[in-house]
């Protein structure tokens, strides 16, 4: 057994991500604690650099006071089709304008139109809630906020790898184990809370590939239940260049069309057709790719010239890098014919939480992404609801602060935590995670497993991710940046193995969950939660019925958004 | 994907290192020509260490001040869906 070498920090408040959920986690700690209370931040990387949001242009759905909050939250969750946390949705929309408040005040600019208002975009799928974002987009969010916790005494720990999550004597959760990304140094952070913030899992198949989120299979083996596995965020996109904005072109009237150059989402979807909402989009070019139509194109060519420039141009800077050294290749690209596909982002599975972001383990409450608040993706709607619930689990974390007694880590638990951190050190080994990450892409991006699923194929994928994850145990790590990433091939390997299990148990089709063996939606039966409980090695899946204190669900609503006046308010 | 860091021109302050999000710069002690033959002397420099997990985030390029990076916008590593 290696010989226990590292660092102890104590902390209160444990935020461990540092995405919007875990910046505004550690933001609403810092200021809904007494003074004094101490808040640390822990991210593998740069806080306020890295991560999802970082990357992203930070859209976020804002309801602004006259807004229509209740009616938002339904058409939120209808479009979700009922799988949302109705009130966490809603609490999140009520105190977005605050936190829009609080973003202004740290240096944040929003875009506003010529008569002062702030300047808003409807999003595909939803009809009353509207998107915006601050100037730099994401990289600006994220640095603005890094300041402001370092300006408010919050701590920042940079380059903290998490591995397992420390348990009390008494069974409660009180912080971190993890390892410095670079140095490989074992770190404890012992917390009165602790908040896992750590985006949903990906199989680094995203934009942003760094991004795993291993932090909800560590709450899951910490004895968290895990929900919404069954779910994924498949997207259309090409792998040749990175493209944010099909949302707002299809709004100016791009469309899919197949090899032949034919129009095909009408056929799937009569009444949405490219307006459909994302997962529908998805599964119209699994089934288009089934009858031999590929390759498959976003036709541009609708769009006026005049316009053009706005799509090979970003206000986000990396993104403006890109399309700028792409030069006159990147007009090409994105208005001549470049292949499509529909692919997988990140999966949906996150911790299950009440609306106050509270696990069912004592000490643990989860935000951002690792938090199951909903299944479906809309452009804005993944970070307004990370703001939302980082800002909910903050507050959450304080009053429990309250009632929790100082807790007495177990010696035996953390030796056990550091032995499993760099048990796969050996300087001799090969690095080899990633060809086990190539063939497990392989198992859960096949479109008749991701996508089009049935018993027989998601039980054949079972069986090979099985058999991946026996491969998995021989391999070790020659230095710390293997390490970590062959930690996080562990935590996918774990969640295909739930994400498989969980759309074999969910018997009907809904959201990006497409059964072609049972490919209705089925109200009476599965208006419900799926949720993961139990060993790691042999999880169980159970219904939980999903309160309704909002609103009835209603058939599934996507309504086509309005073309908006977008180009007219950017003097188009 | 990152392409190369022109050293020559490079301040040594890392945060290009501090900025990627996939690990893949490290800052590391190279040695450096000096004046005086005979003296040896060792500089923090940025190497590209494991150039294959590169996610061609252009962070390493945008926050350079010496503007000494340069990403190429290829996104070789991206998977396909089969």
């Amino acid at each position: 057994m290696a010989q226990l070498d590292g660092v102890l920090i104590e902390t209160d408040v444990l935020v461990v991500g540092a995405g919007a959920g875990g910046l505004l986690a550690a933001l609403s700690a810092k200021r809904h604690g007494t003074p004094g209370t101490r808040v640390t931040l822990v991210d593998s990387w740069t806080i306020g650099r890295t991560g999802h949001t970082a990357f992203s242009n930070a859209w976020m759905i804002v309801a602004l006071p006259d807004d229509d909050v209740d009616g938002i939250t339904r058409e939120i969750v209808a479009g979700n089709d009922g799988i949302a946390d109705q009130l966490l949705v809603r609490r999140s929309l009520e105190q977005s304008y605050a936190r829009l408040k609080d973003f202004e005040a740290i240096g944040m600019t929003f875009h506003r139109a010529d008569d002062g208002s702030y300047a808003r975009r409807p999003t595909r799928g939803l009809d009353l809630a509207r998107v915006m974002y601050p100037e730099g987009g994401g990289l600006e969010f994220c640095w603005r906020l890094r300041l402001a916790l370092d300006a408010e005494g919050v701590e920042l720990l940079d380059r903290i790898f998490v591995t397992g999550l420390v348990r009390a004597s008494d069974g409660r959760i009180a912080g971190a184990a993890g390892i410095h990304s670079r140095s490989g140094r074992f770190h404890v952070i012992k917390a009165r809370a602790t908040i896992v913030s750590t985006n949903a899992i990906t199989f680094r198949s995203g934009f942003v590939r760094d991004i795993t989120g291993t932090g909800t299979l560590l709450a899951y083996r910490a004895g968290a239940a895990l929900r919404n596995a069954e779910f994924s965020y498949v997207r259309p996109g090409t792998p040749k260049f990175y493209f944010e904005g099909i949302t707002f072109a299809i709004q100016e009237g791009a469309h899919f069309v197949n090899a032949k150059g034919e129009p095909f989402m009408r056929e799937y979807e009569p009444e949405w057709a490219d307006e459909a909402d994302v997962p529908r989009i998805a599964r119209a070019m699994a089934l288009e790719h089934d009858k031999g139509n590929d390759p498959l194109y976003l036709d541009m060519s609708a769009i006026p010239e005049g316009f053009r420039e706005y799509f090979i141009q970003s206000k986000v800077k990396w993104m403006d890098n890109f399309f700028r050294k792409l030069g006159a290749e990147a007009r090409t690209d994105m208005f001549g014919k470049t292949p499509y596909y529909a692919l997988n982002q990140m999966t949906k599975m996150g911790i299950r939480t009440g609306p106050d972001c509270r696990s069912d383990v004592p000490g643990l409450l989860a935000a951002g992404l690792a938090q199951a608040g909903c299944a479906n993706h809309f452009a804005g709607f993944h970070i307004g609801l990370c703001v939302g619930n980082g800002w909910i689990a903050g507050q959450s974390a304080i009053e429990d602060l309250d009632r929790t007694p100082p807790a007495r880590l177990d010696a035996g638990q953390i030796q056990a935590l550091h032995e499993e951190a760099v048990r796969p050190l050996a300087p001799a080994a090969a690095a080899e995670s990633d060809l086990i990450l190539r063939d497990l892409q392989a198992v859960m991006f096949a479109y008749d497993v991701g996508i089009l699923k049935a018993a027989d194929r998601l039980q054949t994928a079972m069986r090979q991710v099985e058999a991946l994850a026996q491969r998995f145990g021989a391999l070790a790590a020659p230095h710390t940046h293997e390490l970590v990433r062959l930690k996080e091939t562990e935590a996918m390997l774990m969640a295909a193995r739930l994400i498989l299990g969980a759309s074999l148990f969910r018997t009907e089709s809904r959201l990006s969950h497409f059964r072609q063996d049972m490919p209705e939606r089925d109200d009476a039966n599965w208006l419900v939660w799926v949720d993961i409980l139990g060993a790691p090695e042999k999880p169980t899946f159970a219904k939980t019925p999903i309160p309704t204190p909002v609103c009835p669900v209603l058939p599934h609503a996507v309504r086509p958004t309005r073309r908006n006046q977008h180009f007219a308010a950017a003097g188009g | 994907m990152i392409e190369r860091i022109d050293i020559g021109r490079c301040t040594g302050c890392g945060i290009c290192d501090a900025v990627c999000p996939a690990d893949v710069i490290h800052m590391e002690a190279i040695a450096v020509d000096v004046e005086v033959p005979g003296l040896a002397q060792t500089k923090l420099l940025p190497v590209i260490k494991f150039r294959e997990h590169c996610i061609t985030c252009f962070s390493c390029e945008i926050f350079c001040p010496e503007r000494i990076v340069d990403v190429h916008p290829s996104v070789k590593n991206r998977p396909r869906p089969w």
